[in-house]
């Protein structure tokens, strides 16, 4: 048995014609080809085959009791948002306070870079962080999948 | 050729989805669930990672829901999240794939409505032998196969699902169900040699 086909038949074509992906002059030359070539018959018929059985099999699923999470629904996913928005808002609203509160009240230069020194260390460390991750980011294999 | 089992969503019911409708929400994860649950399958070999894997991508395809167009088919969009996952596991544990799918997870479902006891033994050994074959093959082409023969993906949406170009579907899908044959007839020979043996 020959591992081509003899007759040099584009044998890529078998695959379009068994999934129907083929343009009509190309089924209808597999078609006519499939009628003289017996190595290309066969192979077209062990292919149509593997689909049938593969077709057929259903594979068992898990119990839906087993998908323990379920996507959020509106009023869940809704709540979420707003809770997130206000706890971001609160959070800025007293952090500006309490820095400005904290700038005010504290005299001298000294007990300034003493209180604020760490808080603006800790910033600037985040602030990098952050843009590395934005870089890192252009290469992350799922960036085309959330757009 | 029997029908796909398994029937798309109606834009509709993701219009409603995206809307925050609870029962459409629930129709189109139990969806997602099964398609995601067999590729994953059938890309790291093992049950309970598959669930893991597919119940991760259900949840970043509805996190990512509200940017998803109503007029584009769903499959081809989870199945590229659940790769990437299924790929990002891989680069994690870097393990060996294992058979681990039990028998019993293959229920025989024959195209003939009153199969003989004898007909249904024979398919059910030709579908663990496929399922079993594809093991055997690369992870692309293990991968192309499943789109097409186990999710009934076509090929513009395999297409997008990998993210080459229609053409390379074709060629890529053919030269990968000519290996899983090769590898089946070799199975078959060689389980029919220890039968011999015996």
């Amino acid at each position: 048995m020959p591992e081509t086909c003899p007759h040099g038949f584009d044998e890529t074509l078998l695959s379009g014609a068994i999934d129907q992906e083929l343009v009509q002059a190309d089924a209808q030359k597999v078609r006519i080809h499939l009628e003289d070539c017996a190595f290309c018959r066969a192979q077209f018929d062990e292919l149509t085959k593997l689909r049938e059985f593969a077709m057929s099999t259903t594979i068992r699923q898990p119990p839906d009791d087993q998908w323990s999470e379920s996507p959020r629904g509106g009023i869940s996913r809704t709540g979420r948002t707003v809770g997130w928005l206000l706890a971001i808002t609160w959070l800025v609203i007293i952090t500006a306070f309490g820095l400005y509160q904290g700038w005010q009240n504290t005299d001298g230069a000294f007990e300034k870079f003493l209180g604020f020194g760490g808080l603006g260390a800790v910033a600037l460390l985040f602030a990098s962080v952050a843009l590395d991750r934005r870089r890192t980011a252009k290469t992350d294999p799922y960036r085309e999948v959330e757009k | 050729m029997p029908l796909p089992r398994i029937a798309p969503p109606l834009p509709r019911t993701i219009r409603l989805a995206q809307g925050g409708d609870d029962p459409a929400r629930e129709e189109l994860a139990v969806y997602c669930r099964k398609i995601a649950y067999i590729f994953a399958l059938q890309g790291c070999g093992d049950r309970h990672e598959a669930h893991d894997l597919a119940q991760d991508a259900v949840l970043r395809f509805f996190a990512a829901l509200d940017r998803f167009h109503t007029d584009r088919p769903v499959k081809p969009w989870l199945l590229t999240i659940t790769r990437n996952l299924i790929r990002d596991r891989a680069r994690r544990q870097r393990t060996r794939r294992i058979e681990a799918f039990s028998l019993a997870d293959i229920v025989v479902e024959p195209s003939d409505p009153e199969p003989g006891p004898e007909a249904i033994a024979a398919l059910h050994q030709m579908q663990q032998l496929l399922w079993r074959s594809m093991q055997e093959l690369s992870a692309s082409d293990r991968e192309i196969v499943t789109l097409r023969e186990y999710l009934d993906l076509s090929y513009e949406d395999i297409a997008n699902a990998l993210g080459v170009p229609r053409g390379t579907v074709m060629s890529r899908l053919h030269r990968a169900r000519r290996r899983l044959g090769a590898i089946m007839t070799h199975r078959k020979q060689a389980s029919e040699g220890e039968v011999h043996d015996a």
